[in-house]
């Protein structure tokens, strides 16, 4: 069967599983006796073997059948959760990311995993798989032996009008469940008779206990084509062999339960609670539909032009709904684009797990806020700074118990992430109880690397020798660990943020931690605009920078050093002429509508002709053929189908 | 041609089993991701056959499996079950499902308990 | 071995020009363009095309051409040079043909007309001298000059 057109939905949900794994195993590890979690874990492997066997990837089906038997056992009691257990189901998580990612490079997804399965084994049996252990039986094809109890049904059943037949089912070679199948002859001939005697023993039959074939003795007043029909009515079934039985060889044997009983292993499938309707849609779809959907706002506005053009009621009314409904539809895909930040800390559990491992040092993770959404483009790029600086936090930040028990503190140290909102912004702050920057430090390292100089050094506040260590290459640990300080600083993360719109400061307190904060976009591609005209032209201005706008009378403005000002709450504002900086026309300022502006705490005010109103608009960058605009920061296409240019505020500010 | 819808979890595998019983010449009506949905899409779509994962978030195959035979006596049910699931299946048959497949799939297999479960 | 090139042809102040139609997107009508400050000149801004926004330059202004006067028949020809795409404002765009590449010749200096560098090669034809642009050329230079006029500032 042709698998590569599933190979994505394939590696998507193995991913997820994955995950999903890896968040359970977290939980157990603190709360081993909820059978509930082991539970969602389970399922997790078994999709991954599902998925696995299906694709062909064997090994990852072998190693998720072994997980899922030691799971089985967690679940049904039989084996309690241990370090061990946990531990060996990572590496076995472990593995399997190793193999899923090789599959995503377009490789087999290979991997020895003998050892793990048969370590998993052990854990499960304490002896190698029933697998390698069981042995088939050998094929009922000599005559059945029956005891005299079951002797005397029969000879009753005979004697009363029933045929006694000797049956023997022969299952396909490649039949998986033996087993349920065997349940299902037995359950379809149920109404035309008895099955007296099984070899093997019926509990072994419904076990799958058997090789390929199993007999039975059947009493029933049908004819042995009708029995023969019906048990091949059942799939795979390769032969079905029907005889008549007569009692004349039989010895007795001891009496044996002949009742069928099948097992009441109930399994308790409470199931996880929540689960939203989702389909997956690739990114560059979503874009192509929005890209469609600008089009389409051009054209209603044609429209829009059209009916006020032919005064027709009908053909308005037709228009006003459409404008709503694309309004709605807008808001809809701007939505589709943004993805809760979870997607990115869902991996930092382990990983802190784990270093803190390596790092022989006790931590734990609070995460807050997981659910913030964040543009997609923007959850794509953050996650490796972010993994930078909880490296940072766990390396450099928090000390080893020994320490910390001396400076009075807990012996686990603590770690916080936390996303929020605010405005027009996602905050994302990584908080760690630790020792703190050691300011000695850094300056001496910042002198040594020649960053900056001594005399230059007793000058700087606290804040500004912290923002030292974003320099390039700077690294406080006095052992070079393996953990963080491979020559990648964190120079690196801030050129990131701020390559995402963003920006990160520090703040640290000696003995009780430090905070590093990151500020980012809520998205890349949509702002809150307001629309101004200058002159003919249309602008937009980012409302995140606005702070008022305001209606200038000539007299309010005033001049200091030549530089046009004006009085905004007792504060001198310099004010700056659109028309003059973007060229607009020769013309002179009549322009007294102003838009102050703020960057850090420093103000402007743009002179512009007028407002039209406030606008969220798609920011289509100006592309490289025109970069490093002064004061532009791009393009967006209005509602009319016009081209607008966006103001970048922070270059206007002095 | 029957009327076919298809329970799953894993959008994978619902993908998989769409594919494999639109090109055995059936038309696959409706997909259901757990237990509760496929008895909801049951009873609306009337399918003539479902084939139901065992295992799956909010309700599990057994049980919808009952549920379902209830409302839809006629309907087929094929259970899709994977290795290690003997007992589940079994207590399935005895909800009422008529035949069952093991996972990885496999298209003969399929046709083999579709044209059984249909005749 | 006998090889045509596919070329769009388009006038410049009544000389035809030449250029590979596989750099080519598309040619639209003249729409608005608004204009984008702090650029050279002969970039006139940039359009909306297809929900994206593309910069369109003054495809004389580009070559030194002395200007002619707008008409109906301007056309905006969209290429796609090395990923970047940018309009040129042509005086008309007149067909598409097969151009033999034997005819071709690597450029020499073409009498001053236009600078050596924008030109690919010229096609002898039957009654005239296609000239073929060098789009890469023509656009790539366009970013070093742009680049020194921010460093000049």
């Amino acid at each position: 069967m042709n698998t590569d057109q599933y190979i994505e939905v394939f590696l998507d949900e193995s991913r997820e599983h994955l995950q999903a794994i890896n968040d359970n195993l977290l939980k157990l590890e603190k709360q081993p006796t909820e059978i509930e979690i082991v539970q969602e874990i389970f399922r997790s492997a078994h999709t991954l073997k599902g998925m696995s066997a299906t694709m062909g990837f064997e090994d990852i089906a072998s190693l998720t059948h072994q997980m899922e038997n030691v799971l089985d056992k967690i679940r049904h009691y039989e084996l309690t959760v241990t370090t061990e257990v946990i531990d060996l189901t990572f590496a076995a998580v472990e593995a399997l990311e190793v193999m899923v990612q090789s599959i995503s490079e377009g490789n087999n997804g290979k991997k020895d995993v003998t050892k793990l399965v048969s370590q998993l084994k052990q854990v499960e049996t304490g002896k190698p798989s029933e697998e390698e252990a069981s042995v088939g039986q050998p094929p009922a094809t000599e005559l059945l032996e029956i005891d005299e109890y079951q002797a005397t049904i029969i000879s009753q059943a005979v004697n009363n009008g029933y045929q006694a037949f000797q049956i023997t089912v022969k299952l396909t070679e490649d039949c998986m469940l033996k087993g349920p199948r065997a349940y299902m002859v037995f359950s379809n001939l149920e109404p035309l008779g008895e099955a007296i005697k099984t070899v093997p023993d019926v509990d072994e039959i419904e076990e799958g206990n058997f090789d390929q074939s199993f007999s039975f003795l059947f009493i029933s007043t049908e004819s042995s084509k009708l029995i023969q029909e019906t048990i091949e009515k059942v799939s795979e079934i390769e032969k079905v062999e029907i005889a008549g039985f007569s009692m004349k060889e039989q010895s007795v044997e001891i009496p044996k339960e002949t009742v069928q009983s099948t097992e009441d292993k109930k399994q308790t499938t409470k199931e996880k609670p929540k689960q939203s309707k989702t389909i997956r849609v690739n990114i560059e779809r979503i874009d192509h539909l929005m890209n469609l959907f600008e089009e389409v706002i051009i054209d209603r506005s044609r429209l829009e032009d059209l009916s006020k053009k032919y005064i027709d009621q009908e053909l308005n009314e037709t228009v006003e709904n459409m404008t709503r409904v694309t309004e709605d539809m807008q808001g809809l895909l701007l939505a589709m684009r943004m993805v809760p930040i979870d997607q990115v800390f869902n991996r930092f559990p382990r990983m802190v797990r784990d270093l803190s491992k390596d790092l022989h040092k006790k931590i734990s993770l609070e995460i807050i806020g997981s659910d913030t959404e964040l543009d997609r483009t923007v959850i794509d790029e953050i996650g490796d700074p972010l993994v930078h600086l909880i490296r940072n936090s766990l390396d450099h930040g928090i000390e080893t118990p020994e320490k910390r028990l001396q400076a009075g503190k807990a012996e686990e140290g603590k770690i916080t992430l936390k996303a929020y909102h605010s405005g027009n912004h996602v905050f994302i702050d990584i908080v760690d109880d630790g020792a703190g920057i050691n300011r000695e430090k850094v300056e001496e390292k910042a002198i040594e690397n020649g960053l900056i100089s001594v005399e230059h050094s007793k000058q700087l506040s606290d804040e500004e020798v912290y923002h030292l260590i974003f320099a390039s290459g700077f690294s406080t640990a006095d052992q070079i660990s393996d953990i963080s300080g491979r020559g990648v600083g964190l120079d690196v993360v801030k050129n990131k943020i701020e390559s995402l719109g963003g920006s990160i400061v520090v703040s640290s307190e000696p003995g009780k931690g430090s905070m590093f904060s990151i500020q980012l976009p809520l998205t890349l591609s949509i702002l809150s605009t307001l629309l101004v005209k200058v002159q003919q032209e249309t602008f937009a201005i980012p409302l995140s920078s606005i702070i008022e706008t305001v209606a200038l009378s000539p007299q309010d403005i005033k001049y200091v050093h030549g530089q046009k000002v004006m009085d905004f709450r007792g504060h001198i504002v310099p004010l700056v002429s659109l028309n003059k900086v973007y060229g607009v026309s020769d013309q002179d300022d009549s322009s007294h509508s102003v838009v102050i502006i703020q960057k850090g705490d420093k103000r402007s005010g743009l002179l512009v002709d007028s407002f039209i109103g406030q606008r969220e608009v798609v920011l289509k960058s100006l592309g490289n053929y025109l970069k490093n605009i002064f004061a532009i920061s791009g393009a967006t296409i209005l509602g009319n189908g016009e081209v607008c240019l966006i103001i970048d505020p922070n270059a206007l500010v002095k | 041609m029957a009327r076919v819808l298809i329970t799953d979890d894993a959008a994978f595998m619902r993908m998989q089993l769409k594919d494999i019983v639109t090109k055995l010449g059936h038309e696959v009506v409706g997909e259901a991701e757990n237990g509760l949905i496929a008895i909801e899409q049951a009873k609306e779509l009337q399918p003539d056959l479902i084939t139901m994962d065992i295992t799956m978030p909010e309700m599990n195959g057994v049980d919808a499996t009952r549920e379902i035979r209830k409302a839809l006596p006629a309907a087929k049910i094929i259970m899709c079950s994977a290795m290690g699931q003997q007992s589940m299946v079994v207590d399935a048959i005895q909800a009422g499902a008529n035949d069952f497949i093991v996972k990885p799939f496999n298209m003969d297999r399929i046709k083999e308990s579709l044209s059984k479960v249909l005749s | 071995m006998e090889e045509t090139v596919k070329v769009i042809v388009f006038t410049l102040n009544n000389q035809r020009y030449g250029a590979d139609i596989k750099q080519v997107m598309s040619i639209e009508k003249m729409k608005e363009i608004t204009k984008v400050p702090g650029t050279s000149d002969f970039i006139k801004g940039i359009i909306s095309l297809h929900g994206e926004t593309v910069p369109v330059l003054d495809l004389k202004e580009r070559l030194q051409i002395a200007q002619t006067k707008e008409s109906d028949l301007n056309r905006i020809i969209v290429v796609q040079v090395d990923g970047i795409q940018v309009g040129l404002i042509v005086d008309a765009a007149t067909d598409v043909m097969d151009v033999d590449s034997s005819v071709i010749e690597t450029a020499k200096e073409m009498g001053g007309m236009v600078h050596k560098d924008y030109i690919k090669g010229v096609a002898k034809l039957e009654n005239e001298l296609l000239i073929l642009l060098d789009l890469a050329n023509v656009l790539a230079l366009t970013e070093k000059e742009e680049l020194k006029e921010v460093m000049e500032h």
